[in-house]
């Protein structure tokens, strides 16, 4: 039995798939207008955004070459992936450790395993702004605030939830055979975990990567309190760079907001690549 | 798997992530359940006051608006983007040219940031200097409704653009889903006499099921947390007629500095919000096992 | 069947994803710190991130001070100011507090001073010779049981901007009083022209000429008793006033759009002389001197009412927000010393020349030079210049939560959301919940 799916080499008729494709392009157009508008009224003179944001005239650089004067962006892009790297790979790891535990592994009392998964999932909903101030304190109490564990253990835990939902739920079909027979040949848990179910479990590690990463891209709420260290920004906090108590740079703010944006999508394209490229039709045929 | 499930490895495979999430997710929770319950001011030491922060809430008219217009902006989110995400994930599959590129694309809403997200759809449905009232102005209608800034249609703005950038999210969940689904057994169907259509009703969906309710609860819990979008695109609507439970938490909690009966707000909402994520799976998971 | 070779492959990639996550959690452990020999470093915490860009007085105040200290070095850092109030309340927690910052209100600053976390400045304000510099209510309102817990940030001198070519255009002359503005209102409505600028989203402040009206109405005779209790924010003065503000309502004196639109928009539509009022202060004349409509704007600080209550012939020339000194700064240590010499260079006369300078009015009694230039500054002044000034802006008063509440009763009624009985009726239902 095949378990994941590749592209079916099937007989479609082509119209249909022109038509798919036209569909698919149009949505996709109809959903990025008002981001084409952001990239348009980035090349537009701040002081003309507001009174005519509909107005085709005066282009401009301006608003890009202020960007990059007054933002420290590589050294923000730095910082970025440091925190990303270090929250996403541990927190995906955690996560994976946990969520297979809990809908794998066999527990003594079947009443804990649900009740721990419950538990975890339970963090959804909870909005991140109850969490600031309690997790500023957890910081400073175990003396990380100011270094770059203070966003880092918080990213981690934050994004536990969110990853337990996907990896539990995923792993619930994740076919017996396959690790009978892996442990059968005599894997220990470890092997059994590496070898046969993280490359099957691709596409989602390949979606919950991509989630986290973005997330830690632009989460704002927490870096704005928890970086008190002009040389530690994130690029979540360049658009904000330009809001004044009294008057807004938009222009800035939509060249900064275009500027990040398209790493980020970037990143996601390439994941997509990675998802299919790796994908094995089937471990085990019969 | 009994043979490797031993009490010390499930330990250790459990142990790092229940410390993290308790310390920095339910720590604060409790912290928050602890001040909800004092006269808190943001610092300082506080006095007990009992259930007195939760008496003033639910004597504000503004937090059962805020709970309504939530409920309204869930119901019209959720009623519209499963369906079209699903379909959509369901069109991406296809192996036309640039799909990988246009799967991307579509999930770009839901990174830019909020501030330009409000200012954007301000700009288009703005009662007066708005894309979308113009155009009804230029086509003949004498007064065209009042999206944001009025009385009635705040919530079904906010959950508009909500539906705009959360589309790509849970077009991504879906897709994912469909590539972990086994394909013989459509193979079979196909051999069958099977139409394309029935497949995917009958076969596709079902056994998409745990799916399904992940991208369902992902996206209740997520209309849960709106906050930047209502304060970017109504300011919360006329004298707060638009706030959802977070931006009104937000506003009592942070710009008004009542932290006692914000406190309490943050308790009531994760409680909501656990209740219902928690409670769907829940549901699920009993009807799935009686099924199996 | 899993095959041994991949498990090596994975085994090897597991190695070096692991010594990739340590050493970055090794690198993640440390912080960038500062170190510099032989000077002191404070830091001064505003309320915007671009401190050079949004409130260049305040930036050019420190690099003037920097370059007459060598030895002492300012860190300025800021965020938006929801989020600096954020990071006031949590450091407050935690002691810590940059050295100096700024305050979003008087209440603010008493509340963090009731627990202890700001610096008596009476001492600084004394060595440093500046007691008699300042009117005496501008001390008074950063004071709370005996110790002065905050010093002036800058003026809050408010009204409204007057685009005198709209006036011109449409015959019609500056108005003075009441009716006066609600004639000019229903003249340029009929014309499709918004007579007051406004902007109510995110910005529920932002009506401080309003505010001023109420002192118009006897609000600082009143007030002490409205927060003992004796007497009620719901009285026949305060509802002529939010009567009044219904009638501008009727003539069509804002904008359709006033509560989506942010004060940043309505300072948008002015600046392109699509206003012919802006309900704004001092701190935008150098926008609007830059300008399209620099040349054609002038100054009005407000209606008179025909059935206001005392003085009417008042500006709005008061104090804002303060600056504070966090209580771990101590008396005898370098960066004691720092910050009384960045206070007495602030409020000194080369600091309040700056401010001139930058198109701020001096929070001194001191007399600056104003180049010719700056039309729109000179304006305001002159505007101001000889009238009585209220103790203080009506909200600085009020508990932060009612503070919200007037300006949502305020905007309420000129939304047409509210009506003025149910106005009244909802501030002094806040005032009365919250001491």
């Amino acid at each position: 039995m095949t378990f994941p799916t590749t592209e079916r080499r099937r007989a479609r008729p082509r119209s249909a798939l022109i038509v798919s494709a036209v569909a698919a392009y149009l949505i996709t157009f109809l959903v990025l207008l008002p981001l084409f508008w952001i990239a348009v009224l980035s090349f537009k003179p701040n002081s003309r955004i507001l009174s005519d944001p509909l107005g085709a005239a005066a282009f401009t650089l301006d608003n890009y070459l202020n960007v990059f004067a007054s933002v420290p962006l590589l050294s923000m892009y730095g910082n970025t992936l440091v925190l990303a790297l270090v929250s996403v790979t541990v927190g995906t790891v955690i996560s994976f450790m946990s969520s297979f535990a809990l809908s794998r592994m066999v527990f003594r009392r079947r009443r804990l395993q649900s009740g721990l998964r419950l538990y975890l999932l339970g963090g959804l909903a909870i909005p991140i702004y109850i969490l600031l101030f309690p997790v500023y304190r957890v910081d400073i109490a175990l003396g990380v605030f100011g270094t770059y564990a203070a966003l880092i253990l918080p990213y981690i835990a934050v994004t536990i939830p969110f990853n337990t939902l996907l990896l539990t739920g995923f792993l619930r079909d994740f076919p017996g055979e396959l690790e009978e027979a892996a442990i059968i040949d005599g894997a220990g848990l470890w092997r059994l975990c590496w070898s046969v179910v993280v490359p099957l479990m691709r596409p989602v590690f390949a979606t919950i990567l991509i989630f986290n990463v973005i997330y830690v891209f632009n989460e704002y709420p927490f870096a704005s309190i928890l970086i008190n260290n002009p040389a530690m920004t994130t690029v979540s906090l360049a658009v904000s760079q330009f809001q004044g108590q009294y008057s807004t740079d938009y222009g800035a703010m939509m060249a900064a907001s275009t500027i990040i944006l398209i790493p980020q999508l970037v990143i996601y394209a390439l994941f997509q690549k990675q998802v299919i490229a790796g994908m094995t039709i089937g471990a085990v045929k019969g | 798997m009994i043979w490797l499930s031993t009490r010390w490895k499930i330990a250790i495979m459990v142990i790092p992530t229940l410390l993290f999430f308790t310390l920095f997710v339910v720590y604060p929770v409790g912290y928050s359940a602890y001040y909800s319950l004092t006269d808190f001011i943001g610092f300082g030491t506080p006095a007990f006051v009992g259930l007195a922060n939760y008496a003033t809430l639910f004597s504000d008219p503004l937090f059962w608006r805020s709970l309504l217009n939530t409920v309204v902006v869930l119901v019209i989110s959720v009623v519209v983007i499963i369906p079209a995400s699903f379909a959509l994930a369901l069109l991406m599959r296809r192996p036309f040219r640039g799909a990988r590129m246009l799967r991307a694309l579509v999930f770009a809403p839901g990174i830019i940031a909020p501030i330009l997200v409000g200012l954007i759809w301000v700009f288009i449905l703005d009662p007066k200097i708005g894309l979308v009232n113009q155009l009804l102005t230029h086509a003949g209608v004498s007064s065209p409704p009042i999206w944001i800034g009025g009385p009635t249609l705040g919530p079904v703005s906010i959950a508009l653009v909500f539906i705009w950038s959360t589309v790509g999210f849970a077009m991504t969940i879906f897709y994912a889903g469909l590539q972990l689904l086994p394909g013989d057994v459509i193979e079979a169907s196909s051999l069958d006499g099977a139409t394309p259509f029935q497949q995917t009703w009958a076969i596709t969906v079902p056994m998409m099921r745990e799916t399904f309710a992940i991208t369902a609860v992902l996206v209740t819990t997520n209309v849960f947390k709106i906050f930047e979008l209502v304060y970017q695109l109504t300011g919360g609507g006329p004298i707060h007629k638009s706030e959802t439970l977070v931006s009104y938490m937000y506003y009592v909690t942070f710009t008004s500095q009542q932290y006692g009966p914000g406190m309490a707000f943050a308790v009531i909402i994760t409680v909501l919000g656990a209740i219902v994520s928690v409670g769907y799976l829940a549901l699920l998971r009993e009807r799935k096992d009686v099924v199996a | 069947m899993y095959n041994a070779a991949h498990a090596s492959l994975w085994k090897r990639r597991l190695v070096g994803v692991s010594v990739l996550v340590t050493s970055l959690a090794l690198l993640a452990g440390c912080s960038t710190g500062t170190g510099s020999s032989g000077s002191t470093t404070i830091t001064l915490s505003m309320q915007q991130t671009d401190v050079k860009k949004g409130d260049p007085t305040t930036w050019a105040i420190v690099q003037a001070f920097e370059k007459k200290y060598p030895n002492i070095k300012v860190t300025v850092t800021g965020q938006p100011v929801a989020q600096h109030n954020q990071a006031i309340d949590v450091a407050a927690q935690s002691n810590t507090l940059p050295t100096m910052f700024w305050l979003f209100s008087a209440d603010t600053g008493k509340k963090l001073n009731k627990a202890g976390a700001l610096l008596d400045l009476n001492p600084i304000l004394k060595d440093e010779g500046l007691t008699s510099s300042f009117n005496k209510t501008v001390l008074d309102s950063f004071s709370d049981g005996g110790k002065q817990f905050g010093v002036p940030y800058q003026a809050l001198l408010t009204g409204f901007y007057v685009n005198k070519k709209i006036l011109a255009d449409n015959g019609l002359t500056q108005p003075v009083t009441f009716d006066d503005l609600v004639a000019v209102s229903k003249a340029l409505s009929a014309k499709g022209i918004t007579t007051i600028a406004n902007g109510a989203s995110q910005s529920s402040f932002s009506v401080w000429a309003f505010l001023t009206c109420l002192d118009r109405f006897g609000y600082d005779d009143v007030i002490k008793d409205i927060l003992a209790g004796k007497a009620s924010y719901s009285n026949p003065d305060f509802l002529k006033f939010y009567e009044a503000l219904a009638e501008l309502q009727k003539a069509g004196a804002f904008s359709s759009n006033v509560a989506t639109q942010t004060y940043n928009q309505a300072v948008d539509d002015f600046a392109n002389g699509k206003a012919a009022f802006l309900d704004s202060g001092v701190w935008a004349s150098g926008q609007l001197q830059s300008s399209p409509v620099g040349k054609d704007t002038g100054f009005w600080v407000g209606p008179q009412f025909s059935n206001g209550v005392g003085e009417q012939k008042i500006v709005m020339n008061v104090v804002g927000a303060p600056l504070a000194v966090s209580a771990s700064v101590k008396k005898g240590s370098p960066e004691y010393a720092a910050v009384e010499k960045f206070i007495g260079f602030y409020y000194g006369d080369a600091g309040q020349q700056i401010f001139a300078d930058n198109g701020q009015p001096p929070v001194t009694t001191f007399a600056p030079k104003i180049a010719s230039s700056n039309t729109v500054f000179q304006s305001v002044l002159d505007a101001a210049k000889g009238l009585a000034v209220p103790l203080a802006q009506p909200d600085q008063y009020l508990s932060t939560a009612s503070q919200n509440v007037m300006y949502d009763s305020i905007y309420g009624v000129i939304e047409g959301q509210l009506s003025p009985q149910d106005a009244v009726d909802m501030v002094q239902k806040s005032i009365a919940a919250n001491k």
